[in-house]
């Protein structure tokens, strides 16, 4: 069954990412601009509204909308693969940066309980972080093999415990800020040596003034990592799509802003400066849990809460980068950049486990190389997000003279000038974005030896990949969707899983002729009707058949064509296929079984509308148990035809 | 992925024989549109169009419609399309004519079933033809027919049928299931 998530599971996935920056982008941007972080920060989350804005009109375009298939359509494949790249390393450090930094806030909270449990033990904290940030990852590995309806289970729950914290907090903050008196942070920038990197060797390039401001923005772009999680998630989310991405992207949005930009300002404005990055560089909220106003055993509950929900949240961030990249890396291997052999379904839960596997194997050894660095990982972070953000936008931009038709939605701030419309807001997203990443290239040494390393790495190994593919595939099919076939005898196995009031049996023959099923999507109501679509392989004779359970080139054709438009529709999808020696009677036969009521073929280039209904007709008489009505319908181009028996 | 076959009908059981609950076609009996002089008992060796032939003549004399060649050429051109016979036994030859205002239908019943010669795996125990009216507003009831006619020609009514001493018995059996 091909089903899909609503647009509250799609929001927490992305959040997961995205919100779990708020643990530790405080303390990162810190270090590298000084106390001014949380304006940049703020700038920052505000202007993920824009990234939003593009990363929806990339999906309104194509369904699987991430940045390697906007690249591709509008730059080639090159550039995609090298966007693709870039948007790995993101990923691949997303659950390292997450589950780290999880490691260190555990190991803070345990240090500072050890004493009041008369334990004399005292963690390390790089040591412990590493320990538990491969458990996490280990944990998340198993979650998605299993699945992502299983991970957007956990993701929806840790979202409504960080709801919970955020609130507290937020309040919590605001009463000490009251009590206390507080002044807002500087908005002086007062750069590191590793903040500046190489520019500070540029004697011309001073961090002052819009220089300077374009060099703190920088720093703290990676707030909205997890963007790009948007449209990884997009071809799950369920009918109405857009209107659903626009939904999740708006909570998204409100979200962060709420709790990454508050927190940090609360951070500056009451951890005394002496201690915010001295002690609590790598675990900035705990610091701020144990300098509100209140009693000390109160603040040490408030400081188990935090870093309670922290370790979900940020645990559930490596889950999100897995999903994240595995959705990337299925793109590349459907569009045969990658070998088949990793797209294998996993035998029981239907996963691309070849991918997860790699994609935990990478997270796992760059979380054994950073040896449990928060900061490290956080400077070589920005590198991916920002480069596949450039990419991406560029390309959208470009879309715009290449790929004319209406869209569900555009970035707005377009000028019509002589009939040609001027994506002037687009224009200036991608502006902000480039200056931004090649004032990165400078500042953010370790991002860009480790990004422009591991990307390059990428862009071979998937250059490589293609080459062979093509070899292997010369003169052959091109490569289809993946599908997990499960053998059943009769239908039961399929009625146990369909349960609304209607159902709706869709028959289909030819991958060219999908006219009546994108028919049948468009009017279909979810909420109440199960959608089986259904073709059949037609076997002569009579005798027992004993097929293989694997699909022929036509029907993996066909059930890939069935997936897009489901997809497309964001509407669930039961595929069913039957061998059979006669079509009706399969078609009948599966239609009785599954309790159908309704009937849609298109239309046959052999037999005649009425030829079909008529042995269907003396098809369903013949085989029916019950007086369970039926309509038939027969839709193509121009025609249709509906008959209640 | 599934597995589904048109299997070949059983064998009749020994013993009482179980009739299964009728399913004429919706506000049309099937028994109100037979008549004892349209069901015949054709005489054993004879292929199914020289069964087909003589059961139009039958259901158009009964009709009073003497041009019965055109009804049999309309039946024989459908039935160079897809196959009328089921799997129970049953064939279903069937035309929209024009100039015909009710349904006019007969059954043929073959003591010694004849082969399908478009389907050889499937063989003949009853032929049912009908004709309906070439309206768009007819082929509902023309479909609902298909339907309620194979939905009653079971195998076990078959059984009872090609046992039937004559027409009116046939007649009967029909009746009976649809009461």
């Amino acid at each position: 069954m091909l089903s899909f998530i609503s647009f509250w599971r799609a929001a927490a996935i992305v959040l997961c990412d995205l919100a779990s920056t708020a643990y530790y982008i405080g303390g990162i941007v810190e270090q590298a601009v000084g106390p001014a972080a949380p304006w940049f920060i703020l700038g920052v989350m505000l202007f993920s509204y824009a990234i939003r804005a593009v990363y929806m009109e990339s999906c309104s375009m194509f369904v699987r909308g991430g940045v390697y298939k906007v690249v591709k359509e509008a730059m080639g494949g090159k550039l995609a693969k090298l966007s693709a790249a870039a948007l790995m390393f993101d990923y691949i450090l997303t659950g390292p940066i997450s589950t780290v930094s999880a490691g260190q806030y555990l190991s803070g909270l345990l240090n500072n309980l050890f004493p009041y449990l008369r334990i004399g033990w005292h963690l390390d904290p790089h040591s412990f972080a590493v320990f538990f940030a491969v458990a996490a990852t280990m944990y998340f590995w198993w979650e998605n093999i299993k699945g992502i309806h299983e991970s957007s289970d956990k993701a929806l729950k840790i979202m409504q415990m960080t709801t919970v914290m955020g609130a507290v907090m937020i309040i919590w903050c605001g009463y000490t800020v009251w009590v206390r008196g507080g002044v807002l942070p500087p908005f002086s920038l007062t750069f590191s040596e590793e903040g500046l990197g190489w520019a500070a060797r540029v004697s011309w390039l001073k961090p002052i003034g819009a220089v300077g401001i374009i060099m703190a923005f920088g720093h703290s772009l990676l707030a909205m990592s997890g963007e790009e999680s948007l449209a990884q998630v997009y071809r799950e989310v369920e009918a109405p799509k857009i209107k659903n991405l626009e939904r999740a992207g708006l909570v998204i949005f409100i979200y962060s802003m709420l709790l990454t930009s508050a927190v940090s300002f609360f951070a500056v404005m009451i951890i005394p400066d002496s201690v915010r990055i001295s002690q609590y560089g790598d675990n900035l909220l705990s610091g701020l849990a144990m300098s509100v106003v209140g009693p000390h055993w109160m603040r040490l509950l408030l400081q188990c809460f935090v870093v309670g929900v922290g370790v979900l949240i940020l645990a559930g961030a490596a889950n999100t980068s897995i999903v994240g990249a595995n959705g990337v890396l299925n793109r590349l291997a459907e569009d045969g950049i990658l070998v088949d052999w990793f797209r294998g379904l996993h035998r029981k839960y239907g996963t691309t486990h070849r991918l997860i596997n790699l994609i935990v194997g990478l997270q796992i050894a760059t979380i054994l190389l950073c040896r449990g660095d928060v900061y490290l990982l956080g400077e070589a972070y920005a590198f991916g997000v920002v480069w596949s953000f450039v990419f991406k936008t560029m390309a959208v931009m470009m879309l715009r003279f290449k790929k004319r038709e209406p869209r569900e939605f555009m970035v707005p701030g377009n000028i019509r000038v002589n009939g040609v419309e001027w994506p002037i807001g687009l224009a200036a997203v991608f502006l902000i974005l480039f200056v931004t990443a090649s004032m990165n290239l400078l500042t953010k040494r370790v991002a860009t030896i480790s990004g422009s390393v591991f990307t390059a790495v990428f862009f071979g190994l998937f250059v490589f990949s293609e080459r062979w593919n093509e070899k292997q595939h010369a003169g052959g099919h091109s490569p289809h969707e993946k599908f997990n076939l499960r053998q059943a005898d009769d239908l039961k196995m399929v009625r146990e899983e369909i349960d609304k009031p209607h159902r709706v049996l869709v028959a289909l023959r030819d991958p060219n002729n999908l006219y009546h099923l994108t028919k049948v999507l468009e009017t279909l109501d979810d909420d109440t009707t199960d959608l089986v679509v259904f073709t059949s392989r037609i076997r002569s004779g009579l005798g027992l058949v004993d097929e293989a359970v694997t699909m022929d080139h036509e029907e993996q054709k066909l059930f890939t064509r069935v997936l897009e438009l489901a997809e497309k529709s964001g509407k669930t999808v039961t595929p069913l296929l039957v061998v059979s020696n006669e079509p009706f009677y399969a078609i009948t036969q599966a239609a009785q079984a599954v309790g159908a009521t309704e009937v849609v073929f298109g239309v046959s280039a052999k037999l005649s509308t009425d030829a079909q209904l008529e042995r269907l007709a003396m098809t369903w008489g013949s085989l029916q148990t019950d007086k369970q009505p039926v309509r038939f319908r027969i839709l193509g181009p121009g025609t249709e035809h509906a008959v209640d028996l | 992925m599934s597995w589904f076959q048109k299997k070949s009908p059983e064998p009749a059981a020994e013993g009482p024989k179980t009739t299964p609950p009728a399913r004429a076609a919706k506000g049309l009996k099937v028994s109100t549109i037979l008549a004892e002089d349209t069901i015949l008992f054709p005489s054993e060796g004879q292929e199914k169009s020289a069964v087909l032939q003589t059961l139009a003549a039958a259901v158009c004399g009964k009709a009073g419609i003497a041009d019965w060649a055109s009804f049999l050429a309309k039946v024989q051109e459908r039935e160079q399309g897809i196959s009328t016979t089921l799997d129970t036994g049953l064939s279903l030859p069937h035309a929209r004519m024009d100039g015909i205002a009710t349904i006019l239908a007969g059954m043929a019943i073959l003591k010694k079933p004849i082969p399908d010669p478009k389907q050889t795996d499937l063989t003949i125990r009853v032929m049912f033809l009908f004709f309906s009216p070439n309206k768009q507003e007819a082929f509902p009831l023309h479909l609902q027919l298909l339907r309620g006619v194979s939905s009653l020609f079971q195998a076990a009514l078959i059984d009872q049928l090609t046992a039937s001493s004559g027409p009116a018995a046939a007649l009967e059996l029909v009746k009976k299931l649809e009461a």
